[in-house]
């Protein structure tokens, strides 16, 4: 099948796909070889980043056309570029191919420390005990650097960590415990100057305010406005989510509210 | 089940209704206090035209027909047209359904799910040796219901439906089918039209029901190497990642003598060779030497449409648009919604002999069905907008598939369709599992890297 894989170099470092923008194909390399053309007006045969709209009505899988052609000398069809490996749904916007062949995944994510599909905890080691900080970097610094290039996964190599091994007071003491200390004083600074404003509006203390429902919803409100709006896109946030928690609903009781007005018949 | 006597108004029926049995399953009876004031039929059955003959419009035609109406049910594909579809069904279709066994090309056992860095786990610890999901050619299990229905009785009119004429006095005017048939025009009359003509339907527009959300699930069949496909014996993969999918997840599902590799999205359907692109880039070593035999794509409803029931026509399936979030499963929720809706037609009209109205439709039908099923569908749809959302929250649903609490949970809801009797501590395990996964991936997710 597809074992021409070897007439083409390597592919360079392939940008690959980014998240949400236009994705982009691996590079095609310009293949140094001299096959007959297929349909050679129709495919570039450079570089192409073809953009990941199919109406891009240029096919940049000059690689496509060029293995088939090698594959199947046999058959010149005009749609042998289907039965490859490589798709190329309908006529337009075939893809850049992905040669499934034995091509080595050359972007593969690299570090001295990462071993066998696990960080090798001892290479973490500060004062003989692991520095789970540094373990919680650099499998940050993995996941960042996957989004970007995603590997394929393999059967041989499986990946092992996950994030629960890293023990709950690392991430208590690293993440928790300072956001908590920047909450607690907010809370602890509005709490004061409230309680200074309705007592020098009302004269009542401290502990008779305690004792009143009216303040204890007031403290409750601000403690959970504490709590859930700690940036200012919180506040959107929060307003979006009740939306889409809500949606789903909607859609399914839409069937419903027809009934309400008058309960047409058709 | 008991026979339970409508008490009727009119002193001049006397008939004993028929026993509901001679459907094959067990159907619970609401023991309807109402009157029935429906109108009597003169001397015919009612009569109901099924539009699509998939699982939903046969399981429909299925139910009415050996309920003693006058069926009529309409597929434009020759039989042995192959549908874009994942093929597979749970365990509980296949008992309520009496699916045979000799249908089922493959009895997936093992399911695994990796995650965007490739964390990859095994779902299938829990599954007892009898359990397993099964895995057909939909043209192989959308002809034998069809073949089943028509034996029951259904006719089978193969012919392409171009409009329903939706009568606009209520009461009795029938609605006319109009179909192409051996190059000829036909009309039928009828007085209940049931849509199960899937994502596109035309019975939905002629009612104006409304439109949906739609994803887009796009595969591609490659024909694997022996070697390679033995890998793929009882396993099927599912890849999460926003490589592959930006809110949904792609597939390698093993089919008779091939696999189907996929992907689907809701919001970024113009880049979905890009992302079956990332799918193929993922499964590399594991298809490598494959061959594509085929390339399809498909719609898949992301929510009900705002009418589901209008006047005498209901719609049922993939047309109404009861498919799961998170999943994306639909087979069965067709199947059975033809079903519910043939079964409440039946018991509406009385076997037959008095014609139904919009309301009963409603009660017999979608209430039925809304109670029965919008929890499950209201959960996967959590499930998506949590755990969909990005690449952090992935690699949480994956840590936490490792346990096996969750796999039993999961297994058991969706191969019995019901909820699985929990062990209240191990929720609460599973809960804070939850929160705690979501929390340590979403601090790794948004570090910024030194």
């Amino acid at each position: 099948m597809s074992i021409s894989m070897a007439l083409f170099s390597p592919l360079t470092h392939p940008p690959s796909l980014s998240r949400s923008i236009p994705p982009q194909p691996h590079p095609i390399l310009k293949p140094h070889l001299s096959l007959g053309p297929l349909k050679a007006s129709v495919f570039l045969l450079s570089t192409a980043r073809a953009s990941g709209d199919n109406g891009a009505g240029t096919s940049a899988s000059g690689a496509t056309a060029l293995e088939s052609d090698v594959d199947q000398k046999i058959s010149k069809p005009p749609k042998p570029v289907v039965q490859k490996d490589e798709s190329s749904a309908g006529a337009n916007g075939s893809l850049g191919a992905t040669e499934a062949g034995e091509v080595e995944v050359v972007s593969k994510f690299e570090d001295t420390r990462w071993i066998g599909g696990t960080w090798d905890l001892k290479k973490f080691e500060k004062d003989g005990k692991p520095d789970w900080d540094a373990v919680i970097d650099a499998e940050a610094r993995r996941r960042k650097w996957l989004q970007d290039n995603p590997e394929s996964s393999s059967n041989d190599d499986p990946i092992i960590f996950d994030t629960s091994i890293i023990p709950w007071w690392a991430w208590i003491k690293r993440f928790h415990l300072p956001e908590a200390e920047l909450l607690n004083g907010r809370a602890a600074m509005i709490g004061f100057f409230m309680t200074y404003l309705v007592d020098s509006l009302t004269g009542v203390g401290l502990v008779d305010q305690m004792n009143n429902f009216f303040c204890k919803t007031l403290l409750f409100i601000s403690v959970v406005g504490v709590l859930l709006i700690r940036k200012n896109e919180d506040l959107e946030n929060l307003k979006k989510l009740l939306e889409e928690t809500t949606f789903y609903d909607k859609q399914w009781q839409a069937t419903w509210q027809d009934e309400a007005p008058g309960s047409s018949k058709n | 089940m008991a026979t339970v006597p409508h008490p009727l108004h009119t002193t001049t029926f006397k008939l004993p209704l028929p026993i509901r049995t001679e459907i094959s399953h067990p159907q619970t009876l609401r023991f309807k206090a109402s009157l029935s004031t429906n109108a009597p039929l003169p001397g015919r059955k009612l009569r109901a035209a099924v539009i699509g003959a998939g699982p939903a419009g046969s399981s429909a035609a299925e139910a009415l027909a050996s309920g003693g109406v006058e069926t009529f049910l309409f597929e434009r594909s020759p039989p042995t047209v192959a549908k874009p579809c994942g093929g597979a069904i749970p365990l509980c279709m296949l008992h309520e359904f009496d699916i045979p066994s000799h249908l089922i090309d493959r009895q997936v056992t093992q399911m695994r799910i990796i995650s965007p860095s490739n964390l990859a786990v095994d779902f299938g610890k829990t599954l007892r040796p009898n359990e397993f999901i099964a895995m057909l050619r939909r043209e192989v299990l959308d002809s034998f219901l069809r073949s089943r229905a028509e034996s029951l009785g259904a006719n089978l009119v193969s012919g392409l439906v171009t409009d329903i004429e939706v009568p606009n006095t209520s009461s009795t005017a029938p609605y006319v089918v109009h179909y192409t048939a051996n190059n000829s025009r036909h009309a039928l009359s009828v007085d209940v039209v049931i849509g199960a003509d899937g994502a596109n339907s035309r019975v939905a527009k002629s009612i104006k029901a409304g439109d949906y959300a739609c994803a887009i699930a796009f595969q591609e069949r490659i024909k694997l190497p022996d070697e390679k496909m033995a890998y793929y014996k009882n396993m099927a993969e599912m890849y999460v990642g926003n490589d592959v999918s930006p809110d949904f997840y792609a597939w390698v599902f093993p089919k008779c003598d091939h696999v189907a590799v996929g992907t689907g999205t809701v919001r970024a359907k113009q880049y979905i060779k890009a992302y079956q692109r990332g799918i193929r880039e993922r499964v590399k070593p594991k298809i490598a030497g494959g061959k594509v035999i085929k390339v399809e794509a498909h719609p898949i409803p992301e929510h009900p449409r705002p009418i589901r029931v209008r006047g005498r026509v209901a719609l049922v399936g993939d047309a109404a648009g009861y498919v799961t979030k998170c999943s994306g499963e639909g087979i069965y929720f067709a199947a059975k919604s033809g079903r519910m809706c043939g079964e409440g037609i039946v018991k509406a009209s009385e076997g037959g002999d008095r014609m139904i109205e919009e309301e009963d439709l409603k009660r017999e039908y979608l209430k039925a069905w809304d109670a029965k099923y919008i929890s499950t569908f209201r959960f996967m749809d959590l499930l998506q907008r949590v755990f969909y959302g990005s690449n952090a929250a992935r690699e949480a649903l994956v840590e936490l598939c490792g346990d096996e609490y969750v796999q039993r949970m999961t297994f058991e809801s969706y191969l019995y369709k019901r909820l699985a009797e929990g062990d209240g501590w191990e929720d609460v395990k599973m809960v804070c599992n939850t929160i705690g996964s979501l929390a340590r991936c979403n601090i790794v997710g948004s570090q910024r890297p030194l």
